[in-house]
């Protein structure tokens, strides 16, 4: 059972490391009592190859193989100290894991730095059985991109990055581990074939009485630099209110509110997977779009934000009395 | 470029693989070393199209075909020559199915060990470009399989500058790591060509005298040397005489008993290049060996255990006019005065004839030397071959021949006469090296001469060819006959400076003949007791070695990581603190609110009279820090501002200022 052996065998070492090291704070340069090395599969064969032209040399007293092989013990040993600075003082500036859908694959996004005046060839990340190697310049930063195995819908902690090179022989691999809070956040998948619920006759302000087009308001929201005066609702600030702008929705859209609790289908991942539709496709559109949730109102708006806001309910959601991890 | 980065490592593993059946070339069977390349030139070819595989079973038959091949060719798949001949084949079948990065290794290694097979092989000199070479290309070639980004350029400059780096810790492994005394098993050797000279002679079959420029050994006297007319260097003694060709003695029975003494004694070194004959060469008549593996013999021939295999190298001591006063044992002086009864009947009659005319055996031999001189022979390397009665032929016939016919003609005139007397076979003269202060024996300088038993003077040396060529003894053949060398070695004699040159080069081959290929236990144990160890053994070699190996390892280190460390602090920062210290000194120090101008302001307040000074310094800190970036200049103007704050004195000027206050 070598496998077991194996895994277990590094499960007890992580640990240790995840004990030794802490937590670690991003940015982070990759210094001394972090950084583990050991040889590579061709690294102990090179060893095993060595020890055979030693005792070679030793037996027939050749002093040329004897050289030969001291030559080559030194030259995987300046290997090793060259892998090993090749990680030292490296530094790793940013981790970011964007927001996915259930079942499509992810990615994490490590920002690599090099202050040194020499490039840093080779340096692999590793994360969730996934890794890609890049070079970074002298004094300079580089992206490394690793993709990530489709996950189910929720919040996933990615436990940690392995950052490790084998440049420049490959006879040794220099590694460190890097615990930095990370959370992979997995939407439903957008799916489900119901079609879009109407406005359900509540229109907000003005809106519902009447004319249509660019007149329909949707919001009030605090003044911003740069916004029209026109829009500034100034009856309202007559009345002492802060300063409002009306926000209009595009002609031809519609309000729209996105109800869990009208959703019919018993299966829960369904009903989400059918908001996350909706969410997904009014935001296309440009519409603007509520959400609720047993629990939770998330006011109309559209825009990235209340897409991220809405998605990020989904994901998270949890019926009530069903505590989620 | 995508494409590029996936032959590259094929490309150079397969160019470690070539690299190292090319240093086997000339020791290789022809085919293994064209199927090798072929089938490497085949997949670079191909290099780029989708892999195919032959079927297993294919590629398994083509295998076993191939060892069944080197079998019958060496009957054998131990040994240094088929080991790597199979190595070769094996590792080319490889090529066939290279898909993944470790049948890449797989080749890199096979270049490895054909580069370790070659140094167990050969280690001269002359060799070790090609082996350095070989594993550079090979180093070269992991950095490639390991991140295929890489240049060839980068991968080259990568590779070397590691080896550059390995290099002092080789050579400290190579004089601490502890050597074995002996070795713990014996791989056979293949047959290999011997050279030099031969245990059979038959001048009359030879037409042809090849003079070859090899160096056969090279002898370092301690103390006076011998001068050219004795320096008759002695290899194997020829006994047996069947009227055409001369052949030692099985085994040489006895050891000499024979007591001697006289002449003047000399002591040497000889450093022996490999013969693959068990016998060592020695100044005529040795006295004393220094190394155990080798015996003297009643004929004085120094006999080894085994044939010479590796260059060797021994000390010894020798007479070139021995005296004997005992008397032939009766079983030499038969096998010494024996002829066939039925062959060379003319010089048997000529012999019975010298014999008449001569009251002792010394007249005798006087008598068959004059023959020689005024019978109109002719030294020739080029003579006309003889029958089975060869004195016969050369005595009356032909009348032309080089050493071995005259050292053929006149013991058989001895024998005849009934004086026991016996070819030797050896090297005449050398030249003296005058870098390396030795002389070198070629091949060119083979000679072969007579020894006759003289009562009360003991085993004679009489060179009849020197009566036919006086000339012979002075100078090397090369200079007597300089149309039997090759062009190049003619050209050689003809420039006096290409000759010193040449002879540069041969003592530093001496010198790594004896120093680096024969360093062995003994001389690591010298080398410690010369670095000051009490008692240099084992134990002491040990400590040596991990001494050794932990400084080099701390200091390369230090020299690989200075090259990624991040600069530890920014310079300009620390030439500022470093400055306003200074400042300090003089006026209220930096409030921290203050910035570099503000500073330069209370500064002048204070101290007037160094309000310039520190106004342009502390306004060049400003412009370095904030002002617009001037890349192309920006690190000379570093320096100059980090030169300019460490050279700034204002305690000095306030040192001045204060003399001055005090008178």
């Amino acid at each position: 059972m070598p496998g077991t052996w194996r895994r277990f065998l590094d499960a007890r070492f992580r640990a240790w490391v995840l004990r030794r090291q802490g937590e670690d704070q991003l940015p982070l340069t990759l210094e001394r009592r972090r950084i583990y090395i050991l040889p590579t599969r061709v690294g102990v064969a090179f060893g095993v190859l060595l020890f055979l032209m030693l005792l070679a040399g030793l037996n027939y007293g050749n002093s040329l193989a004897l050289f030969l092989t001291f030559l080559l013990a030194g030259f995987a040993l300046v290997g090793m100290q060259l892998c090993h600075s090749n990680l030292l003082g490296a530094a790793l500036l940013a981790a970011r894991a964007p927001p996915v859908f259930a079942e499509a694959p992810g990615t994490l996004e490590l920002t690599l730095g090099n202050l040194a005046s020499q490039p840093r060839l080779q340096l692999e990340g590793a994360a969730d059985a996934a890794a890609a190697a890049i070079d970074v310049p002298a004094s300079a930063e580089q992206r490394l991109e690793l993709p990530l195995a489709p996950r189910a819908r929720g919040a996933w902690n990615l436990e940690r990055v392995k950052l490790a090179t084998a440049h420049p022989f490959g006879l040794f691999r220099a590694w460190t581990w890097v615990h930095t809070p990370l959370q992979l956040l997995v939407y439903p998948k957008p799916q489900g074939t119901l079609p879009m619920p109407a406005a359900p006759g509540r229109r907000p302000g003005k809106l519902a009485e009447g004319s249509s087009g660019a007149d329909e308001w949707l919001t009030l929201r605090p003044f911003r630099e740069g916004d029209s005066p026109r829009q500034v609702d100034w009856k309202a600030y007559a009345r002492e209110a802060p300063l409002l702008v009306k926000e209009y929705a595009p002609p031809g859209s519609q309000l729209r509110i996105f109800e869990y609790e009208r959703l019919s289908d018993p299966d829960l991942e369904a009903r989400l997977s059918q908001l996350a539709r909706w969410v997904v496709d009014a935001e296309a559109r440009g519409e603007p779009y509520g959400l609720t949730l047993p629990g939770l109102r998330i006011a109309p708006d559209h825009g990235p934000e209340q897409r991220h806001r809405c998605l990020m309910a989904l994901a998270l959601f949890a019926p009530p009395g069903q505590a989620r991890v | 470029m995508s494409e590029a980065r996936a032959v590259r490592p094929l490309a150079w593993s397969s160019a470690a693989f070539a690299g190292g059946v090319l240093l086997h070339l000339d020791r290789l069977p022809l085919w293994a070393s064209a199927l090798a390349l072929a089938l490497v030139a085949w997949r670079l070819l191909r290099a780029r199209a989708p892999a195919r595989l032959l079927p297993i079973i294919v590629r398994a038959l083509l295998a076993l075909t191939l060892i069944a091949v080197v079998l019958l060719r060496f009957h054998t798949l131990n040994g240094l020559a088929a080991g790597s001949a199979l190595l070769t084949v094996m590792a080319a079948l490889k090529l066939l199915e290279v898909r993944a990065q470790r049948d890449l290794l797989v080749l890199v290694g096979a270049g490895v060990f054909l580069l370790l097979a070659a140094c167990l092989d050969r280690q001269e000199l002359a060799r070790i470009p090609l082996y350095a070479l070989q594993v550079w290309i090979c180093g070269a070639a992991l950095a490639v399989i390991t991140s295929s980004s890489l240049s060839s350029g980068r991968a080259l400059a990568l590779s070397g500058r590691a080896l550059l780096l390995a290099a002092p810790l080789a050579v400290l492994l190579f004089v601490f790591f502890p050597r074995l005394p002996g070795a713990f098993w014996a791989l056979p050797r293949g047959e290999e060509a011997t050279t030099g000279l031969s245990d059979t002679m038959s001048p009359g079959a030879i037409t042809h005298l090849a003079a070859s420029y090899d160096v056969a050994f090279r002898a370092h006297f301690d103390g006076p040397l011998p001068p050219p007319a004795e320096r008759y260097w002695r290899g194997p003694v020829l006994h047996d005489f069947d009227g055409f060709t001369w052949r030692r003695r099985g085994e040489p029975p006895l050891s000499r008993h024979v007591p001697l003494a006289g002449g003047s004694l000399y002591r040497y070194r000889i450093a022996l290049e490999p013969t693959q004959q068990r016998w060592w060469f020695a100044l005529d008549t040795p006295v004393r060996v220094s190394d155990p593996k080798v015996w003297l013999s009643y004929d004085s021939q120094l006999v080894a255990d085994a044939p010479v295999r590796q260059p060797v190298s021994f000390e010894a001591e020798s007479y070139t006019q021995p005296r004997s006063s005992g008397a032939l044992g009766v079983l030499e002086r038969t096998e010494d005065t024996f002829l066939p009864r039925d062959r060379n009947p003319r010089s048997l009659e000529l012999a019975q004839t010298l014999r008449r005319g001569a009251t002792s055996d010394a007249e005798v031999v006087a008598a068959a030397l004059e023959y020689l001189r005024r019978g109109g022979f002719e030294y020739s390397l080029d003579p006309q071959p003889l029958g089975a009665d060869s004195v016969d032929d050369l005595l009356f016939g032909t009348h032309a021949g080089f050493c071995g016919h005259y050292a053929s003609a006149f013991v058989t005139l001895m024998r005849g006469a009934g004086i026991p007397s016996r070819v030797v076979t050896g090297y005449l003269g050398g030249e003296w090296n005058s870098v390396g202060r030795y002389f070198e024996v070629r091949q060119a300088d083979a000679h072969a001469w007579a020894e006759v038993w003289l009562p009360g003077r003991g085993w004679t040396r009489i060179d009849p060819t020197a009566v036919v060529a006086p000339e012979r003894l002075q100078h090397g053949l090369i200079d007597l006959f300089p149309g039997a060398l090759s062009a190049p070695v003619r050209l050689l004699h003809r420039h006096p400076w290409l000759a010193h040159l040449m002879q540069r080069w041969d003592a530093v081959n001496d010198w790594w003949g004896s120093h680096v290929v024969k360093f062995n236990y003994d001389v690591q144990l010298d080398v410690l007791a010369r670095l000051g160890v009490r008692t240099p053994d084992a134990y002491a070699l040990g400590w040596a070695f991990a001494t050794a190996l932990l400084g080099w390892l701390l200091l390369s280190a230090w020299r690989v990581g200075r090259e990624l460390r991040p600069p530890r602090r920014d310079a300009l920062a620390a030439a500022y603190v470093r400055l306003c210290r200074k400042l300090a000194r003089v006026a209220p120090p930096r409030a921290p609110h203050q910035g570099p101008l503000s500073l330069a302001d209370t500064v002048a307040e204070h101290r007037p009279d160094l309000a310039d000074a520190v106004r342009e310094l502390l306004g060049r800190y400003a412009q370095l820090r904030y002002g617009v970036p001037q890349p192309a200049t920006r690190a000379r103007d570093l320096q100059e501002f980090r030169r300019a704050v460490r050279n700034y004195r204002a305690a000095g000027e306030s040192r001045a200022f204060r003399r001055r206050q005090r008178s």
